[in-house]
């Protein structure tokens, strides 16, 4: 496939280095307080010197933050005496389905659907360990690497796809679909594309150690491994959820 | 092809060879068809709609064998067709029904998109030339079960094009062969170049597990001669990527 680089892109390939980080790093916090509906439809948004602040970031950084979040359609900019930026809550149906889910969820079927998944992933991790051939482990350091650097929708795309190759690989077509209900039932918020790089750096690191175990054929690690990485995973989702039930 | 007649096993050996080997020719049509599609497109290339031309052949695939054949087809390789950058022309059969064509996304950008270039029966015939069979392993793009699937690389213009392929479930590949397993003397699994069990007469050697006694992808690198020591044979069938280890006594 060839890849097109829009005229942002390519400017923001040449910006510093450092401050691109900061900028990308607050615009997704925003990015995902707004998809997530943390912040609500046309909430006024804190003043640039108090996002500054908040972020501990310059005011320039900010700035640039709510260009890209304006050129998005995410925030609009009023001028004037009651003037200021505004949220302006994504209309795609996604994203408000997201919302909607994560608020009507319970804690307690969170933690049901959890202890599932944590069963099926686990297992899968444990006999993966036992079963996979080189050919095999080939498959998983690539669908690992797939998560290096992801954000977003290709993040999220990232981990369910590990996974999925974790329970192919334990060569059990029944714990593969439930890994696939599972995904169909919680996956689409469990590995939610907020955005936030450094939980999908952490993702990366924890797929590499799960890899790394099912190469050297220890089950157990491999397993423990995986629970934990499901475990972080639930938190966050209960996290974000408490944070849309605040008034 | 070495003489092997020594070894125990030659009833089973010769079996699974013409087994594979059946599945392999069952495929030619398809393959012929294919390369005819190539050969006769005009400058502009294949076209994603032209390749429903192999369908006719696809489906007389997947009708042969007694049903052992569930899935069959085309898979061209990326950006070998002239309109769209993936694409295939693969039909399935389950539990006797109507054959049905199978529809994956095809969109890189989707959110289902799963990119069936680094699937084995795809990289192993494009990077080798030759034909492979695949698995057992779990197919979660298209069978969504247990599955081994052959493969044979399509060439056009001197490059490679893609794969004609047959999907066999490894159940159905137990029921023609476990009779003849528990024909032998010993403990005997039939397992792939990575070696996995394919079938196996014993409950200790489930179907998917790996042999880990013997380096069998080792013994396979250095050519796969047949090994008859005390207590164990291994040799392989025919020109089939499968090997039958036959050990001791069943347990």
């Amino acid at each position: 496939m060839r890849k097109r680089i829009s005229h942002g892109a390519r400017s923001a390939m040449f910006a510093p280095l450092e401050q691109t980080g900061r900028v990308e790093a607050v615009t997704r916090r925003l990015v995902d307080a707004i998809t997530l509906g943390l912040l609500a439809d046309e909430e006024q948004l804190p003043s640039e010197a108090e996002l500054a602040g908040q972020f501990g970031v310059s005011t320039v950084t900010v700035r640039e933050a709510l260009v890209a979040l304006r050129q998005q359609g995410l925030v609009e900019t009023r001028r004037g005496r009651t003037g200021g930026s505004f949220v302006r809550a994504p209309r795609d149906r996604a994203a408000a389905s997201w919302r909607k889910r994560l608020r009507t969820l319970t804690l307690t079927d969170l933690r049901d659907l959890g202890d599932h998944y944590l069963a099926v992933a686990g297992a899968a991790a444990r006999m993966a360990a036992e079963r996979s051939s080189a050919e095999d482990v080939e498959r998983l350091e690539l669908a690992t690497e797939d998560l290096r650097g992801a954000t977003g929708t290709e993040a999220s795309r990232a981990e369910r796809h590990f996974h999925l190759e974790v329970a192919a690989a334990a060569q059990s077509p029944r714990l593969t679909h439930q890994e696939v209900r599972l995904q169909g039932e919680l996956g689409a918020l469990l590995w939610l594309p907020t955005g936030d790089a450094g939980t999908h750096a952490d993702a990366h690191a924890e797929h590499c150690a799960i890899t790394e175990a099912i190469a050297q054929a220890d089950g157990e690690l491999a397993r423990r491994l995986t629970e934990e990485h499901i475990l972080a995973a639930i938190d966050r989702l209960a996290e974000l959820h408490l944070g849309l039930l605040e008034p | 092809m070495k003489d092997t007649r020594t070894l125990v096993g030659d009833d089973v050996a010769d079996h699974v060879s013409a087994l594979v080997e059946g599945v392999f020719t069952g495929l030619d049509p398809v393959l012929s068809q294919a390369d005819a599609l190539f050969a006769g497109a005009d400058r502009s290339g294949v076209r994603a709609e032209q390749l429903e031309r192999l369908r006719p052949e696809v489906l007389r695939t997947l009708g042969g064998h007694d049903g052992l054949v569930v899935g069959a087809g085309f898979i061209a390789a990326p950006n070998v067709l002239a309109d769209q950058e993936f694409g295939f022309e693969w039909w399935t059969r389950t539990d006797g029904g109507r054959p049905t064509q199978l529809f994956i996304s095809l969109d890189p950008a989707s959110d289902h998109f799963l990119d069936y270039t680094r699937q084995s029966w795809f990289t192993v015939p494009r990077d080798t030339g030759h034909r492979h069979i695949t698995g057992p392993y779990v197919d979660y793009l298209c069978t969504d079960e247990y599955t081994m699937t052959f493969t044979v690389p399509v060439r056009a213009n001197g490059a490679f094009a893609g794969v004609v392929g047959a999907d066999v479930f490894v159940r159905e590949f137990e029921h023609l062969l476990q009779p003849r397993l528990r024909g032998l003397p010993g403990r005997a699994a039939l397992v792939n170049a990575q070696g996995r069990v394919i079938v196996s007469n014993s409950a200790r050697q489930p179907t998917g597990s790996l042999v880990r006694a013997l380096d069998i992808p080792a013994w396979w690198g250095s050519g796969a001669e047949p090994v008859a020591e005390p207590g164990t044979t291994l040799r392989r069938c025919g020109d089939a990527p499968i090997a039958l280890l036959v050990s001791g006594n069943r347990s």
